[in-house]
């Protein structure tokens, strides 16, 4: 079974490759096999939120998953919600309060965001979807921003 | 780090290929939010992972008198039931307090439990609580209190084909469980106090995180709550009694003497916490001297 060919369902699309160790983290196979770099390396220790991504719609860390134990889940990475409305009214929201700074954490907290924007239940309180970012850490710009653009992408969504 | 994958689908193929394995061959994969990370620092270097994802353990249900969870199932499963905050608010509590909603959808209960961490946030308060342990292996299926399962840091009684099947809680109990910690977010707490109110048995039960070997009840310190309402002097007395008896680990997010002085406040708090969602109606009368 080791470095077999393994296939997973990205972004809603079958992605084949070949000779995948079955110690190959996603965070690994999403940024060197997919190409997708979207998805950060942080920490690589569950501590930062930079690599999330979605599995089964589900925020994850890809940094603690092996690739191999979600052969049968749908993945989305940032790349995947950026081509989706409520990806890409986050992306939107981030992007006007001046929640970006160096960039690297954005692309976690938007997928986390967007988990819980687009989970089709009753729309989160502001105060529940800061909870819901509590795992990702930004060193940039101090969280003010960030939390502009959550309400603001909270009421684009609405 | 190289190691095979396997993921059995059935309880007995899994108890099977961990009967066949050599000590030390094959480690048991929960969520893997902690055993990657020791696989990563070399720790530990199996030839094989059995993986637990496709067992048919991802459930929870509430029966007439308990709350049955499956081992396997995803934290973030939990805190999302509407009633486990009303019901085991201390459970609640946390299970919200384990890393972050990312590292909660991936990890699960049965893996806390299987790696005794003696900094482990669930631990404490499953042994409040009188957790039972339902193990599955070659011989069939036997159920322990958490404390018998429990041994040290990374050691638990299991045999070496066991597995964790399910953990079985009271439906209901007064609880609560606070921590202090560097970071309040993703971060190890230096301590956690858990303490339920049960019907039966020593009504108040206390535990303690953050010690060495591994997390445990403080009976000295429960000893001291001798009725339903203690007074205010009692709280203090048990407070100080569990941070004089417990024996903490000393490490780089603490000194053992500071965790001495938080355990103190925060027994004081847990127990103020807890007389305050015992409801009126079910408090029992006062035990006799």
């Amino acid at each position: 079974m080791s470095d077999a060919p393994l296939t997973l369902t990205i972004n809603g699309k079958p992605r084949t490759f070949a000779r995948v160790p079955d110690a190959e983290r996603l965070l690994d196979t999403l940024r060197w096999r997919a190409g997708l770099k979207g998805t950060k390396e942080g920490c690589r220790t569950g501590g930062c939120g930079a690599c999330t991504v979605l599995v089964n719609g589900e925020p994850t860390l890809s940094c603690l998953v092996l690739s191999r134990e979600v052969a049968e889940e749908k993945i989305r990475s940032i790349e995947g919600l950026a081509t989706e409305k409520v990806g890409r009214l986050v992306i939107k929201a981030f992007a006007e309060a001046g929640a970006v700074q160096c960039g690297y954490c954005t692309p976690g907290f938007v997928v986390a965001l967007t988990a819980q924007l687009g989970r089709g239940t009753s729309l989160p309180s502001v105060d529940a979807l800061l909870d819901g970012l509590e795992g990702n850490l930004c060193r940039c710009t101090g969280y003010r921003a960030i939390q502009k653009a959550v309400e603001a992408a909270r009421e684009a969504v609405r | 780090m190289s190691f095979q994958l396997v993921q059995p689908s059935t309880p007995e193929e899994a108890v099977g290929l961990l009967s066949r394995s050599a000590a030390g061959e094959m480690a048991v994969l929960g969520g893997g939010t902690d055993l990657l990370f020791d696989l990563d620092r070399s720790r530990i270097a199996p030839k094989k992972l059995l993986s637990l994802r496709k067992l048919p353990w991802r459930y929870f249900r509430w029966e007439a008198n308990s709350l049955v969870i499956g081992s396997t199932l995803p934290l973030s499963a939990l805190e999302l039931d509407p009633h486990l905050r009303s019901r085991l608010p201390g459970l609640w509590e946390a299970i919200r307090d384990v890393g972050s909603p990312a590292l909660r959808s991936r990890a699960t209960i049965g893996g806390n439990l299987g790696r005794c961490s003696p900094v482990s946030d669930l631990i404490p308060i499953l042994l409040v609580l009188d957790a039972r342990v339902r193990i599955v292996g070659p011989t069939g299926v036997r159920e322990h209190p958490v404390d018998m399962v429990l041994q040290e840091s990374r050691r638990t009684s299991l045999g070496p084909a066991e597995l964790i099947e399910s953990v079985i809680l009271p439906a209901s109990a007064p609880s609560t469980y606070v921590w202090q910690r560097v970071q309040p977010v993703n971060d190890i707490s230096q301590v956690g106090v858990a303490v339920a109110f049960l019907p039966e048995g020593p009504h108040w039960r206390i535990a303690l995180g953050g010690l060495q070997p591994r997390a445990r009840r403080l009976s000295e310190a429960e000893a001291v709550l001798r009725s339903a309402r203690p007074t205010h002097f009692e709280i203090e007395l048990a407070a100080q009694e569990a941070a004089r008896r417990a024996e903490f680990v000393s490490d780089k997010r603490a000194t053992e003497s500071y965790r001495r002085r938080l355990v103190t406040v925060l027994v004081r708090r847990a127990i103020q916490t807890t007389l305050e969602r015992a409801p009126l109606a079910s408090r029992p009368r006062k035990a006799p001297r």
